[in-house]
């Protein structure tokens, strides 16, 4: 679809109303206040798609680069008739040479995000959710090509795009803690994963370290609730996973706490260390913070240089 | 029952279950709470994760000792525990319980009655038969389950009397004929009643016979009230106690109704028996006023027959009006001939002066006349009316008299006797003789042993006529035989003529203290000393108020009439109730205790035990203790939640916070009530509340809407609107009262209604709407109209008419012709213009009840018109289109007009005379 061509108003309203729209909206109200993210190319070869990233070299694109003689082999339609009639050469109308960065996204669609220790808080996969949309609408305002990974939804521009990423994202999984997916993704491309990273360490190793191998660069981001952060209980609990499949049962909560955020710690010290030999960047989010926050986060994370990153 | 430290088990097998405990102790401790469920998705690191604690894997101690304490209190509370179990009599004899039950035992009766409940429910625990027998009121024995006596210890009541010796013998009548043996427990109240000690020895035989005897002696004080005295200007009053024990103090009241007819304490002594004395005596010194009202004294304390002292006449103030025929002569005071009278009767009695027709309507109980020959025909008949309905006419002769031909040739009937022409004096200048004094008063005589002054003399008299009557009619007569007052009956009151003068210009009567003793014998002024028995020989008392034994005064009812020496003389019973008595005119109190009585202590033989009463009488403990057990279980709940940590104390307070703030937010009234002083605080319109909730909320935004109207609008600036529940709020304070009709509207109470009809009749206005015009003609039958003529029956509404053309109504601030609401032609009806009243030649509209008509009665639906939501936008539509708009608007000017209305009254009538008035003051 050609990126100019505007969502017919009917459809746009369709799937407003429709769930996915919602999140939509909300991630539009969440996207609005910040100024379109231009993702820094991170290499200048590779894929070849149109795009508004000028490549400070001559190419196929909109903006004017340079005048430059008309040499043998050239096209008489490419000749810039109002540059040449002012002398005698002729000349040819360059463009620069654009190209649009392409945005891979993973959103933990796991049990393990349909969580929230409060009725005031949004579970974790819905802020999780809403963070990635904001971000893919950032990126389609800036020309970027945004798509899932794996083989579902390939990178594309386009509001329409949002949409169809925000209709996959409505749909849950009942794995207890989703793996990452990281099939299809397009050799150095960035990517965006959003998840608690409490299941296991294995998978998301191996995941990292296949993209690492295609030149993709991206940011981890770690949604958790505030319980997970604090563990506020006491007495004797039996802890249960959002599918019930784990449990533990303690007798003295309180006296596993501290133990715990070791724990906790240690899991990230993990993901840091994994993120640091990739190439990649840790953040972490609490669903009691603001998703602006997430999102600023996220904008500086994604816009930063490839050279700042590794 | 087995008694372990004064408490005892009902069925003390069941505290074996107590051994029990230890066990469930062990039981209890392995069972450990369970645990809480918590979703946590971060379970993955807590995986392998050990408790390095263990203690909590048992049930603490504490929650043990809780459960364990809850289980003991169930084992004790159905083992039946009894505290201060009474000691039971082991005889398997039945029992006989004899109680005095008179007054002397009132005032501690409810001791009396614990102790006799505790005692047959011993006797039920033994299973034997209890006979009851009431000393004041023997009946024969009956030997009854306990608790079927029980039952009927209802009826046991203290009497207002003693035990006399007819009782007594009857009791001991009852007690030889019973068939079986029993043992006794007579109860006590520690008075001797009887003078005679035989019966009651007799008596004490007959149980003896039976079976053994106890006495259970109440051992409280007795006290009782003699009847008051009046001497020397204070009143006097007994008290006397039976045993002669330490110094006591009482407090003795004196009641009466106040002059609002409430009974109140209107005076309050006290008094102290000394120590060893077994009288004590106090003097209440009171103004004649407050005297009069008393009804009663009774010491403060007690509550018993034996504590009152009623009072009768002798503190009573009476009316006297005094009428002359000399009235508004401008005389000297000395010789007016009511002025003794006055000096006389003023310090105890309530003295009405003027003409008789304007005294008569407020019923004296004495008028007296003083040398008043003739009066006009009516007021004679109203006068005769009087006396037979129970008046005292008192007259007095005067020159008037002599000199009328008033009782000359016939009786007259206010007259006692006949008289003759002139009368006649002795001892004058022109006369033989010495001025005459007065025989000694002869028996059957008011009068008779009252001392007769030596210096009263009369010279001058009125001289009655012979006649076969005269001698029973003479009261009074000088000492030659010539009578000086005389007196007839009429009907229930009588007629008393003084042959002399009122004042001292015949006799020197009115200057003695004889007269004001005549006075008081006649009743004219209150007595103070009490009737001889002798003095009411013949006489039949019917009572009126009797007292019971607990000293309450009750109607009489239906009960015989006593005759007059008994009253005085026979001793309390059931033929004579103490209480207040009355013959003719007069009353007379009966007193449980008669003038010079004195208590007697209760002497028993020797080989008789007597006991006290039980200080404490045995309390069942069962229930007790198992609400103990439900307090402790309900405990053990919130421990449990605790330890297993599903609920805490901060979350509990969280939760009961919001649950009482519910319950603040749900109150359909959150908000105190608007004090009457708010409301009258300014000017608002009212609406009835209908109890259909739409129809109210829309009264309420139609008002709302005419508010803002009249604010906008006119000067007329009302607060926020108000619904009025008939039942309970203060109409007077709002001008109109708007009323939707619903079919289902409830009739209001008759409060309500007398409530509705004084607003109505102080010009307060009600508006009947009853939203139907658009189905019916209002007065047809819709059913709104239906329910409004039913409301309206009982209501003070004048005849109606549709409203004319020319009524204020119309012009009160916009001129209108037609009163459109949300529907368009139903007529409205207002107060129907007076038959007598006239059009006045160039007056536009009527005058009419300060032009305002209390009821206006419609159907069009007037407040959907003005309604307006908060942002001031109408609710209903009304009409079509901008003809709508219009009738909205003219829907909103009658509003206006009404309330003009209202407020103004007459005013705009009679703005109508300005131009003239203005003309004739010249500009």
């Amino acid at each position: 679809m050609s990126p100019d061509t505007p969502p017919r108003a009917a459809s746009r309203e369709a799937a407003l109303r429709g769930p996915g729209g919602q999140l939509r909206l909300r991630a539009e109200e969440a996207a609005s206040p910040l100024p379109p993210l231009l993702v820094q190319a991170e290499q200048l070869a590779g894929a070849v798609l149109l795009g508004d990233h000028g490549r400070r070299r001559s190419g196929m694109g909109d903006d004017f680069w340079q005048y430059r003689p008309v040499q043998p082999g050239d096209s008489r339609r490419m000749i810039d008739h109002r540059r040449s009639a002012r002398g005698d050469q002729q000349f040819v109308r360059e463009r620069e040479w654009q190209i649009a960065q392409t945005v891979h996204f993973w959103t933990d669609r796991g049990a393990s995000m349909r969580f929230a220790s409060s009725d005031h808080l949004p579970t974790k996969a819905d802020r999780a959710r809403l963070l990635a949309l904001a971000t893919a609408i950032l990126m389609v305002r800036g020309g970027e090509r945004v798509g899932l990974t794996g083989g579902l939804l390939p990178p594309r521009r386009g509001n329409i795009q949002i949409l169809r990423m925000a209709e996959s994202w409505t749909k849950d999984d009942d794995t207890p803690y989703a793996p990452p997916e990281h099939r299809a993704l397009i050799p150095h491309a960035r990517a965006l994963c959003i998840s608690d990273f409490l299941g296991p360490m294995q998978e998301l190793e191996t995941a990292l370290a296949k993209s690492a191998d295609r030149g993709v660069r991206g940011v981890l981001l770690q949604v958790l609730d505030p319980s997970e952060e604090a563990f506020p209980f006491a007495g004797r609990t039996r802890f249960e996973s959002v599918t019930g499949e784990l449990a533990h049962e303690t007798l003295k909560a309180r006296g596993l706490r501290d133990r715990y955020l070791d724990r906790l710690a240690e899991r990230r010290d993990a993901l840091d260390h994994l993120c640091r030999e990739t190439g990649w960047q840790l953040g972490l989010h609490h669903t009691e913070q603001s998703a602006q926050a997430g999102l600023l986060w996220l904008h500086g994370a994604l816009g930063r240089r490839a050279g700042h990153a590794t | 029952m087995s008694v372990i430290y004064g408490i005892g088990f009902a069925s003390p097998w069941l505290l074996v279950a107590l051994l029990a405990l230890p066990i469930i102790w062990f039981l209890l401790r392995a069972i450990p709470p369970a645990p809480k469920r918590q979703l946590f998705p971060a379970v993955t690191l807590l995986l392998g994760l050990g408790d390095k604690e263990t203690q909590v894997d048992r049930t603490p101690w504490w929650l043990l000792l809780l459960r364990l304490l809850a289980l003991a209190a169930v084992i004790l509370g159905l083992a039946g525990p009894v505290l201060n179990p009474a000691r039971a009599i082991d005889s398997p004899k039945p029992l006989l319980l004899v109680v005095d039950a008179s007054w002397a035992g009132a005032a501690h009766w409810s001791e009396t009655r614990t102790q006799l409940q505790s005692l047959l429910q011993d006797a039920a625990r033994a299973n034997r038969p209890v006979a009851l027998l009431s000393l004041t009121d023997p009946t024969p024995l009956q030997f009854q389950p306990a608790d079927v006596q029980a039952r009927l210890l209802a009826g046991v009541v203290p009497q207002p009397w003693q035990p006399s010796t007819e009782m007594l013998s009857a009791a001991t009548r009852h007690v030889t004929e019973a068939q079986q043996g029993f043992d006794t427990l007579w109860i006590s109240d520690g008075l001797s009643f009887v003078d005679d000690r035989e019966a009651r020895r007799d008596f004490i035989a007959a149980l003896r016979d039976r079976g053994a005897v106890e006495v259970l002696q109440n051992q409280h004080e007795v006290v009782g009230l003699l009847p008051a005295a009046f001497e020397d200007g204070a009143i006097v009053l007994q008290a006397t106690r039976a045993n002669p024990g330490p110094a006591s103090a009482h407090q003795l009241q004196a009641l009466g109704l106040d002059p609002g007819g409430q009974e109140r304490i209107l005076a309050s002594v006290a008094f102290q028996f000394e120590a060893g004395a077994t009288t004590a005596e106090t003097r209440l010194s009171l103004p004649a006023e407050l005297r009069a009202r008393i009804s009663r004294f009774a010491l403060a304390d007690v509550r018993s027959a034996g504590a009152i002292a009623l009072s009768d006449d002798r503190l009573r103030r009476r009316e006297v009006a005094l009428i002359s025929s000399q009235a508004g002569n401008e005389g000297l005071a000395l010789l007016s001939p009511l002025h003794y009278l006055r000096e006389a009767l003023a310090p105890s009695a309530d003295l009405l002066e003027g003409t008789l027709a304007n005294l008569l309507p407020a019923k004296p109980d004495v008028i007296v006349l003083a040398d008043v020959a003739h009066l006009p025909a009516a007021q004679e008949e109203a006068l005769v009316n009087w006396i037979v309905d129970g008046g005292l006419l008192l007259r007095f002769a005067g020159p008037r008299l002599a000199a009328s031909d008033t009782a000359r040739d016939r009786e007259e009937p206010l007259m006692p006797v006949r008289l003759r022409i002139g009368g006649r004096s002795i001892g004058g200048a022109m006369s033989w003789g010495d001025p005459k004094t007065l025989a000694p008063f002869a028996e059957g005589s008011p009068f008779y042993k009252l001392e007769i002054p030596d210096e009263v003399t009369v010279r001058s008299q009125v001289v009655a006529q012979p006649d076969p009557e005269l001698a029973n009619r003479v009261i009074a007569e000088l000492a030659d035989g010539t009578p000086l007052v005389t007196r007839k009956d009429l009907g229930q009151g009588q007629i008393v003529l003084f042959h002399v003068t009122a004042n001292a210009e015949w006799s020197s009567l009115p200057l003695s203290g004889l007269f004001v003793d005549m006075l008081e014998r006649l009743a004219v002024s209150s007595a103070a000393k009490a009737p001889e028995a002798t003095e009411l020989d013949g006489t039949i008392w019917q009572p009126v108020d009797v007292l019971d034994g607990f000293g309450r005064l009750r109607d009489a009812g239906t009960q015989p009439g006593v005759a007059g020496p008994a009253l005085i003389e026979a001793a309390a019973g059931p033929d004579l109730w103490p209480g207040l008595y009355q013959s003719g005119k007069r009353s007379l109190a009966r007193n449980v205790l008669p003038v010079g009585s004195t208590l007697q202590p209760a002497i028993w033989p020797q080989d008789i035990p007597v006991r006290a009463f039980e200080a404490s009488p045995e309390r069942p403990l069962g229930g007790l203790f198992l609400s103990m057990a439900l307090i402790l279980m309900a405990l053990d709940v919130a421990a449990s939640l605790l330890v297993s940590g599903l609920w805490s104390p901060a979350k509990a307070a969280k939760g009961t916070a919001a649950v009482v703030l519910a319950g603040l937010l749900l109150h359909p009234n959150p908000a105190p009530a608007q004090t009457a002083a708010e409301l009258a605080g300014e000017l608002r319109l009212a609406y009835v509340l209908t109890g259909d909730a739409s129809v109210d909320a829309t009264a309420e935004a139609g008002l709302r809407g005419l508010s803002d109207v009249l604010r906008y609008r006119t000067s007329v600036e009302p607060a926020a609107p108000f619904g009025v529940d008939l039942e309970r709020d203060e109409l007077a304070l709002f001008p109109i009262l708007y009323w939707p009709m619903t079919a289902q509207q409830p009739m209001p109470s008759a409060e309500a209604y007398g409530r509705l009809n004084t607003y109505l009749a102080n010009g307060g206005m009600i508006f009947f709407d009853t939203r139907d015009s658009d189905l019916s003609v209002t007065g047809s039958t819709s059913p709104a109209a239906r329910r409004l003529q039913q409301i309206a029956l009982a209501l003070d509404i004048p005849p109606l008419e549709i409203v004319p053309r020319d009524h204020v109504l119309t012009r009160a601030f916009y001129l209108l012709q037609d009163f459109p609401g949300r529907h368009l032609r139903g007529p409205v009806w207002v107060e129907a213009i007076a038959t007598e009243a006239e059009t006045v030649e160039g007056l536009p509209f009527r005058q009419l009840n300060d032009g305002v008509t209390p009821v206006v009665i419609g159907g069009n639906d007037w407040a959907a018109a003005w309604a307006v939501d908060a942002s001031g936008a109408p609710m209903y539509p009304v009409g079509r289109g901008y003809g709508g708009e219009r009738q909205r608007e003219l829907a909103r000017r009658f509003g206006v007009n009404l309330v003009m209305h209202v407020l103004t009254g007459n005013y705009k009538s009679d703005q109508v005379h300005v131009p003239a008035l203005l003309d004739r003051l010249g500009q």
